[in-house]
């Protein structure tokens, strides 16, 4: 059924398909994994706040023409503010208390937005057709709205890494996750630090979420399954690992495509779940991960 | 501990609260019988998950994967195998205890968040594999049992296993045991250090944890005649739970009681009375919660006085 | 912490008396345990108290219940069902009411979650004590209220199911179908396929109960035609990606891509389908192509699929344009079939109850079993021993330009199919 030929190409589709997404995948992981480091919770609304980054592509796209690549530029600070709103007003109450309240928190966050967003903007299905089609690169037909996807996603990842390499509120950051009181006496306002890292995290998301409405359905709901996606990610790089979770991300993308391809869609879903226990219970921290 | 005076009183409400609910078919209508039956069953899981992540400190986010294997055993030997109700309960109270006792193991090494995501992928591998393994779950097209027929029957059994499960935490909460896992909770290395075998200790907590479930999902099965993967495997079930013992109190015997009943309770008339609104009061419900009672009602009423303090370090 | 929520002893005693209350109000009416256990009143009695507003008051409104998914994975199309019923409510109302009582509709949310369908009948019947119900969406979710409505004895027309394994167990007595059965949805689209020679086909479809029931029914016509079933899978509700599996097929050379959906994933089939260049002949889905909602979200790549339909606009069926312009004015769009199917319901019942001149649910079900009608729907209403339905005709359309155009079957077609499908880099 499959001719050889026909089916290299075919799996190299596959792979690349996975790869793409991925990237986007990567960003969601990445800001998870930013607002941990930074202030050890784990933020469960981190899907919904991707589904407001999408909607709000959505409606700018919908309602004033605006192309979703240039929405971004107005997501990303929109998102980044709503993100420092919701750390100084909910979030750091919790910071520094048992796991059990942050994960309750945030679950509680989840679901108020996935509320909002049904009560404004309805259960409909909604789309951002913006770029549809596919251009052919050697026999290989890849999605344009992926391929725009990947390689916005892939800039940003590129500018938040080199803000966190290079620039000293980025090193503050990062001094932060990997040790708060060291950084408290080295003179870093750590809270600033974490307001930043949740906005940032939250931007990223939001990011995400734009850039997967070009390629997905958006309905209010959607957040949670990629949040799923982005544990299992963060479990696969490490906790705390950005390298790692970038990795991981692209990992998981081609490893869905593949499941998907080889045996069927339903195990694909599997796969994410799969790869986070298996790794757990051979290597509790993750492949890169940051001992706790 | 509890003062005389203070001991009466329970003593005194809680028999109170048990005639009410035992006599309670005789006095209302189906439909508040099927709620009250809804409530233990929260409660049921409520207590029971509160056995391992009240008093262990394990927060386990995938409750709902054994309230799913529990629901499934018993409807596959239901349907399939022509077993007795009750029998099939039985069977998927012991398929979790199985199950509890395989996964503990390698889970129970992870620490912290680990361990919560870990089960809570572990409840979401429960649903797919429910959902393809069709020849045995028949996958999407869910199951349909036969009907129950006995509203009184299945009524009791929840409530016996209510009270089974309370029961089960106040025993091994004033207990050595309750102590020992208490230890774990505040610093396992430190338990370890002075003797505890921590271990073992644990395992008997998860295991116990999951019986409880599995038995309340095979009757849950049993009542409502109709099962599928989405709906008895669904993370919702998990986190009500966790809202409903947190609400109440965890770690403490009476707090997730009270939780699940309250919660509960809320959460259908919010539901009734604003389908829309729902998710956001009930998200809002529980950040406030967290926010402004994290100790849950329990701690509240114990700060005030009204309840005896319980064993809390 | 916080210490600002004061509660004291005294209000804390006030909350628990209310609580008390609450349960207590709740618990006036019949007692459970009166009701008896699950409602096995001796055969041949009329149903309990709860199936006859009993007494001659002529002026209290019959309620009718029923839960629809308005929110949830399945809103979109539910809300088509819910104005329906609500439309005729109006209706029925401006017409002097059901046995000269006005009608009063009560639709719940049932999030297109089976189990909450399930506590929503339970509570309209026993809490709510509505006299007469209606279907909800979906067949899995109909399969889940089947369960209460054979127990406490209320016959349902199932108004937004299709799915024959809701029927072919064969002990239930008190479900009805309103429109052809899954299985055959794509009797239409595989006639088709067989006619234009083409020889390969890909069935794809939701893992829930309407789809695979959908799938099952088409590869089995498709084989009884001769075609070669080169992939059959199924993916996850709430899919997100679709795109190995689009690869598969096309590495398959399937030329015909058929699948069993609802509306989100059959958008996200086929601009995946685009997206990765596969060009089948012919594109075919269910539920979701025959949506308006359909060609409004795609636009030109809508072109040149199918749908299996129950109903359109277009048809000459008894009341159909009345039906049609009463709804537009009332809720400014166009019906879809779930809206006609949900009249269809409302009609018969409507009939049911008139013929049997009370509301005796034992009557009303035996009418049900045995009575041919005609509705707006294509057809008529007829059912066999299981309360399955056998009378409907199911017709394909094809979208063309920017309406859809109904294809097959000869007796109700008003255009001819185009085929085969331009690829999509050939259409601009």
């Amino acid at each position: 059924m499959v001719g050889a030929d026909a089916g290299a190409l075919a799996l190299a589709q596959v792979v690349i398909s996975g790869l793409l997404l991925g990237a986007v995948y990567a960003l969601l992981a990445i800001g998870l994994n930013l607002i941990f480091g930074v202030m050890r919770v784990i933020n469960i609304a981190h899907g919904e706040l991707l589904m407001l980054g999408s909607y709000a592509t959505f409606w700018l796209f919908t309602l004033w023409g605006v192309n979703p690549i240039v929405s971004l530029v107005l997501v990303l600070p929109a998102m980044f503010l709503l993100g420092a709103l919701l750390q100084r007003t909910l979030v750091d109450r919790v910071v520094g208390q048992p796991l059990l309240i942050s994960l309750l928190l945030t679950f509680g966050l989840s679901s108020f937005l996935i509320g909002v967003a049904l009560n404004l903007w309805t259960a409909n299905y909604r789309s951002v057709p913006a770029f549809s089609g596919s251009i052919v690169v050697g026999g290989l037909a890849l999605s344009i709205s992926r391929v725009i996807a990947f390689v916005v996603a892939l800039a940003i990842t590129l500018a938040v890494w080199y803000f966190l390499r290079t620039t000293r509120l980025g090193k503050a950051v990062r001094a932060t996750s990997q040790n708060t009181e060291v950084a408290l006496v080295c003179g870093i306002d750590v809270a600033r630090i974490r307001l930043l890292a949740f906005g940032l995290g939250t931007a990223m998301a939001g990011a995400a979420g734009s850039l997967l409405a070009v390629i997905y359905t958006v309905y209010p709901e959607m957040g949670r399954t990629f949040l799923m996606k982005a544990f299992a990610i963060i479990v696969l790089g490490g906790l705390g690992s950005f390298g790692g979770a970038f990795v991981g991300a692209l990992a998981l993308g081609v490893a869905e495509a593949l499941a998907a391809f080889a045996w069927n869609t339903q195990i694909a879903e599997a796969v994410a779940y799969a790869i986070f226990i298996g790794v757990l219970f051979v290597r509790p921290s993750g492949l890169f991960g940051v001992r706790e | 501990m509890a003062i005389k005076g203070d001991r009466r009183v329970a003593v005194v409400g809680l028999l109170a609260a048990g005639a009410i609910l035992v006599g309670l078919p005789y006095v209302a209508n189906a439909y508040v019988v099927t709620l009250v039956f809804l409530l233990l069953m929260w409660v049921t899981l409520a207590s029971s998950w509160n056995l391992l992540s009240g008093y262990t400190g394990y927060v386990s986010f995938g409750h709902a994967g054994f309230f799913g294997v529990g629901a499934y055993t018993a409807a596959v030997l239901i349907t399939a195998h022509r077993w007795e109700w009750w029998l099939g309960c039985l069977a998927a109270g012991l398929a979790c205890v199985v199950l509890a006792l395989i996964l503990g193991w390698p889970a129970l090494r992870l620490r912290g968040p680990y361990f919560a995501i870990a089960l809570l992928g572990l409840s979401e591998v429960g649903r797919i594999v429910a959902t393809v393994w069709e020849p045995v779950t028949r996958g999407g097209l869910g199951i349909s049992l036969p009907p129950t027929g006995d509203l009184l029957a299945d009524y009791y059994v929840m409530l016996l296993l209510a009270v089974l499960a309370t029961a089960l935490v106040y025993v091994i909460a004033t207990s050595k045991t309750g102590l020992r896992l208490l230890a774990i909770r505040e610093d396992e290395t430190a338990a370890e250090v002075v003797g505890v075998p921590t271990t073992r200790y644990k395992l008997l907590a998860f295991t116990l944890s999951a019986l409880f479930p599995g038995l309340a999902g095979g009757l849950y099965a049993w009542h409502t005649s109709y099962i599928d993967p989405a709906t008895v495997f669904s993370v919702t079930i998990s986190v009500r739970t966790i809202a409903s013992a947190m609400f109440g109190g965890a770690g403490t015997v009476f707090g997730p009681v009270l939780g699940a009943v309250l919660l509960n309770l809320m959460a259908e008339v919010l539901w009734v009375r604003f389908p829309y609104l729902h998710p956001v009061l009930f998200g809002g419900l529980i950040m406030l919660i967290v926010l402004a009672m994290p100790g849950g009602v329990m701690a509240m009423l114990q700060k005030r006085g009204l309840l005896p303090r319980s064993r809390q370090l | 912490m916080g210490g600002r929520d004061g509660l004291s002893r005294r209000d804390f005693l006030r909350l628990a008396a209310g609580a008390g209350g609450v349960v207590a109000i709740a618990g006036c009416g019949q007692s459970a345990a009166q009701t008896g256990r699950g409602s096995q009143p001796a055969a041949g009695q009329p149903a309990p108290a709860a199936g006859q507003s009993g007494g001659a008051a002529s002026s209290a409104p019959i309620k009718v219940g029923a839960s629809i998914s308005t929110t949830g994975s399945n809103a979109r199309t539910g809300l088509y069902q819910q104005e329906a019923y609500l439309l005729w409510e109006k209706q029925i109302n401006a017409r002097g009411g059901l046995l000269g009582r006005p009608v009063q509709m009560i639709i719940r949310d049932d999030q297109s979650d089976p189990s909450t369908g399930q506590k929503l009948y339970e509570q309209l019947i026993t809490d709510d004590k509505v006299d007469l119900i209606l279907g909800p969406y979906s067949s899995g979710v109909t399969q889940a209220v089947a369960t209460v409505a054979e127990k406490y004895r209320y016959p349902m027309l199932a108004a937004g199911a299709s799915a024959s394994d809701l029927w072919s167990r064969g002990d239930r007595k008190y479900l009805f179908g309103v429109y052809s059965i899954a299985e055959s949805y794509f009797t239409g689209v595989v006639e088709i396929a067989q006619k234009e020679g083409y020889r390969t086909i890909a069935v794809v479809s939701e893992d829930t109960l309407f789809p695979k029931s959908t799938a099952n029914g088409t590869v089995k016509l498709a084989q009884d035609k001769g075609l070669q079933v080169v992939v059959q899978e199924q993916y996850p509700q709430k899919v997100a990606d679709v795109s190995s599996l689009i690869q598969k097929v096309k590495a398959a050379n399937a030329e015909v891509l058929v699948g069993g959906s609802y509306l989100p994933d059959a958008l996200l089939l086929t601009r995946q389908a685009k997206d990765l260049d596969y060009n089948p002949k012919l594109l075919a889905f269910s539920v979701g192509a025959a949506m308006p909602d359909f060609g409004e979200s795609l636009g030109k790549d809508a072109d040149y699929v199918f749908g299996p339909s129950m109903w359109e606009p277009e048809l000459n069926t008894p009341g159909n344009q009345e039906f049609v312009r009463a709804y537009m004015e009332m809720f400014n769009r166009e019906p879809d079939y779930h809206s006609a199917a949900g009249y269809s319901a409302c009609q018969v019942l409507e009939a049911a109850v008139n013929a049997v001149g009370a509301l005796d649910n034992q009557r009303i079900r035996d009418w049900l079993s045995s009575a041919e009608m005609e509705t707006v729907l294509p057809g008529k209403y007829k059912v066999d021993a299981n309360g399955m339905m056998i009378g409907h005709d199911a017709i394909t359309v094809q979208w063309q330009g920017p309406n859809k155009v109904i294809v097959w079957p000869a007796k109700y077609a008003q255009g001819t199919y185009k085929l085969p499908t331009p690829a999509w880099s050939q259409r601009t």
